[in-house]
């Protein structure tokens, strides 16, 4: 990335950088580091301020959650499922859902449709919020992490209510989902749904259109189309690139097809295209968007059964299947293989965030230490999900 | 769709033997010789009305005496997908096959094979950074492999100690069962044999 | 051209330039202190004062799991549900002459419970256990103040007395 803007000019020019040259200096960033998310390790090979090279540390969290599937009968893989990505489980158990229910060729009732549909978008919107929070802390600002959690809290509060936890919900089941919903709950998320919108206006301003917020993010960490596409990068990412793709539209699944919503897509309204503005507004827009849905489904949800036929002891037939649905940091992918038995034979799962922790070092090459955290930031990912 | 891609390939890169295997559940899959997978992933990234341009996921799944590596494709701009695999001979435990890295083709393919390598023992040749990514870089063993052992000790430590393995309950209906008149009347729920590799001890019988 | 697409380190960066940063800088942030100002005076306060205030919590809310020993018919559901094996049944066929036993849904009571323990160190409260019980004897009950020293006292055998004894508190 030559033309990166806070690249200093003596960086550009090789001869003169010849001539400067010091030694690197290794800086370790992380596991413990509040700008990580988590339990990442970057290792930076720094030139002065400037990050010459990148590399990922991944594996802090890793439990071989594949390997304990392989022993675990497919109702008991759900929780595991969770503690993928723990700020979108919702997510997480839809994809494995779907992912058996096309095996096993089960139809969902039409509420339980309606019931995801809900809680996966009211969950995007959780996980959002959770993003705008921490990366109004990596840049700085902390009062906006306390305003996020607090409409976040809303959410989770519904979630309890409805699951009876606040973030691992074991609540989309095999077939549909656990618990009914109340008209009482849906009184309480229309009326949050009016909130937010509001919310979400103040939390732009506040944030998005902060001067100094567009001079840390604006023209920094810049994504193409094709290095999205050449390291697989997904959702709000490639999206932010500016690339029209979303599952939820492309492949549609559950009711997505019947519902009306638009694709972010970003556009470089403050720098360029795919810089980390562009990624915090496309999940800023996104959360529009959710709402939008959110208020069709509380339109069109109807009495009825919340949990189709499945059998007592789950078996699947044997073949294989990839499953790809949008979560909130890209797209998921199972790959389920089974011999027929009780417990899968192998189940791979496709993480958006350890595609993205692959995307770093590309993007980290020339970058300020400062515009790298920013950097890390926007790309939102879950350690969990990396490490799985 | 997938005749039709296993025709071109075959036409295209001789010697690549790409078969479409039809299964009555799920995903359609295409099996290709092992040896040709970097020319067909070039060939696949620009074939003419499929053009796959995502690398999704390179894994792998192992049977006993074979591991099968699949590559999961995307086209974004067809909207496909293609689970693309190839057979790998496994001798032993110990034994890796080798494989051609496609990173040349795709820069995902860099983290993928680097955990395929790391989980299930795949070496991929000319690949930037074969290292390890999930498990430390001096862990033994390849753990999504079906004859994978637990390890015991990692540098020194010992894994999973027995304080931390709830051994009492076990033993209760262990104790219980030998006390009782008729053994056959006592069931209990912990019944997994690997946790008993030699008998009971007897230390909890003194209680 | 919109001045916010400037960058300005690839811009010569004039006096009028400088300004009008400065002045953006500013403004905007003068914009989100008052919005900041709205939340001091607005907003009631959100957080409890947790010991003196206890937070409670939805009726089905998955928390401490609590076994009423006397309907259990020691069918061992739940510990093959369990993803965790964090249940340990031990059961002990009853004798044919011995006096007939029933759970208050009528089931009958074949196998005399010697015990059962869930460690709740391991537990990962995913609530399937409860789903699967047939008599609907181990249910998660709202209790969550429940830390403890050592990871042994997590375990918890409800077939002994004390525990038993919850029954009055936990079961509503």
């Amino acid at each position: 990335m030559s033309d990166h803007s806070t690249t200093s000019e003596w960086y550009k020019n090789p001869a003169e950088r010849e001539v400067l040259k010091t030694d690197l200096l290794t800086l370790n960033m992380g596991p413990q580091h509040p700008a990580t998310h988590g339990v990442l390790r970057v290792e930076i090979k720094t030139d002065s301020e400037i990050v010459v090279e990148a590399i990922p540390h991944i594996g802090y969290l890793h439990r071989c959650m594949e390997k304990h599937c392989e022993g675990l009968d497919y109702r008991g893989i759900i929780p595991y499922t969770d503690r993928m990505d723990y700020l979108g489980a919702m997510g997480m158990e839809w994809g494995y859902a779907l992912t058996l229910e096309k095996m096993l060729g089960t139809e969902v009732p039409q509420r339980a449709e309606y019931i995801r549909v809900l809680v996966a978008e009211l969950q995007r919107i959780a996980s959002h919020l959770m993003f705008f929070g921490t990366y109004a802390i990596d840049l700085g600002a902390f009062s906006p992490f306390l305003y996020a959690f607090q409409d976040r809290e809303t959410i989770l509060r519904i979630f309890e209510e409805l699951s009876g936890a606040r973030l691992l919900y074991n609540y989309i089941w095999i077939g549909g989902v656990w618990n009914d919903i109340t008209d009482g709950q849906l009184r309480r998320i229309t009326k949050f749904c009016e909130e937010m919108s509001e919310s979400l206006k103040k939390y732009h301003a506040l944030v998005g259109e902060n001067h100094i917020f567009v001079g840390r993010t604006a023209n920094v960490g810049m994504m193409s189309k094709e290095l999205c596409f050449d390291h697989g990068a997904t959702g709000p990412i490639l999206r932010g690139s500016g690339v029209n793709w979303d599952l939820r539209k492309n492949r549609t699944y559950g009711l997505y097809k019947d519902l009306d919503f638009d694709i972010i897509v970003g556009e470089g309204i403050k720098g360029q295209v795919g810089d980390c503005w562009d990624r915090y507004w496309v999940r800023m827009q996104e959360m529009h968007e959710s709402i939008k849905i959110i208020k069709q489904c509380l339109d069109g949800i109807e009495e009825g059964p919340i949990i189709g036929k499945v059998p007592k002891v789950i078996k699947i037939p044997e073949g294989e299947i990839y499953m790809r649905t949008e979560c909130p940091r890209g797209e998921l992918g199972y790959h389920l293989i089974s011999n027929g038995g009780k417990t899968p034979y192998r189940l791979k799962v496709k993480s958006s965030c350890f595609t993205h922790v692959g995307l770093l070092p590309e993007v980290a090459k020339g970058q300020m230490i400062a515009d790298f955290v920013a950097t890390i930031g926007s790309i939102d990912i879950v350690l969990g999900e990396v490490d799985r | 769709m997938h005749n039709e891609l296993a025709q071109l390939i075959n036409s295209n890169v001789s010697g690549s033997n790409a078969e479409h295997v039809a299964r009555e559940n799920g995903d359609d899959v295409l099996f290709i010789s092992s040896e040709h997978i970097l020319r067909v992933c070039t060939f696949l990234k620009s074939a003419q009305g499929y053009e796959f341009n995502v690398l999704q996921v390179v894994t792998g799944c192992d049977y006993t005496d074979r591991i099968e590596v699949s590559y999961i494709l995307a086209s974004f701009i067809n909207n496909l997908e293609l689970i693309l695999k190839t057979k790998l001979l496994k001798e032993n435990k110990d034994h890796t096959p080798e494989l051609e890295s496609v990173c040349s083709v795709w820069e995902a393919a860099n983290y993928q094979e680097r955990e395929c390598f790391d989980m299930l023992g795949v070496c991929f040749k000319n690949h930037p950074d074969p290292r390890r990514i999930l498990c430390p870089d001096d862990w033994e063993g390849y753990p999504l492999r079906k004859d994978y052992v637990p390890a015991e000790k990692y540098n020194g430590m010992v894994i999973n100690p027995e304080h931390k393995i709830n051994r009492e309950e076990i033993f209760f209906g262990e104790k219980l069962k030998r006390e009782a008149v008729d053994p056959k009347k006592i069931s209990y729920s912990w019944k997994k044999p690997e946790y008993f590799p030699d008998g009971v001890p007897e230390s909890t019988e003194s209680e | 051209m919109d001045m916010t697409n400037v960058n300005p380190h690839e811009d010569t960066l004039t006096f009028k330039k400088w300004f009008q940063n400065v002045w953006r800088g500013f403004s905007t942030a003068i914009k989100g202190m008052g919005i900041t100002f709205k939340y001091v005076y607005s907003v009631k306060p959100v957080t409890i004062e947790y010991p003196e205030v206890r937070e409670e919590l939805p009726k089905n809310s998955r928390s401490r799991l609590f076994n009423d020993v006397q309907n259990c018919i020691s069918c061992h559901m739940c510990a093959t549900a369990c993803p965790v094996d964090c249940i340990y049944i031990t059961a002990e066929r009853r004798e044919k002459d011995a006096p007939k036993l029933k759970t208050s849904d009528g089931t009958a009571i074949r196998l005399d419970l010697k015990q059962y323990t869930i460690d709740t160190a391991l537990c990962c409260y995913c609530g399937l256990c409860t789903t699967v019980c047939p008599t609907q004897c181990l249910t998660h009950t709202t209790d969550y103040e429940y830390a403890a020293y050592t990871v042994d006292s997590m375990k918890y055998d409800y077939t002994s007395p004390e525990i038993v004894a919850w029954r009055e508190r936990l079961v509503k």
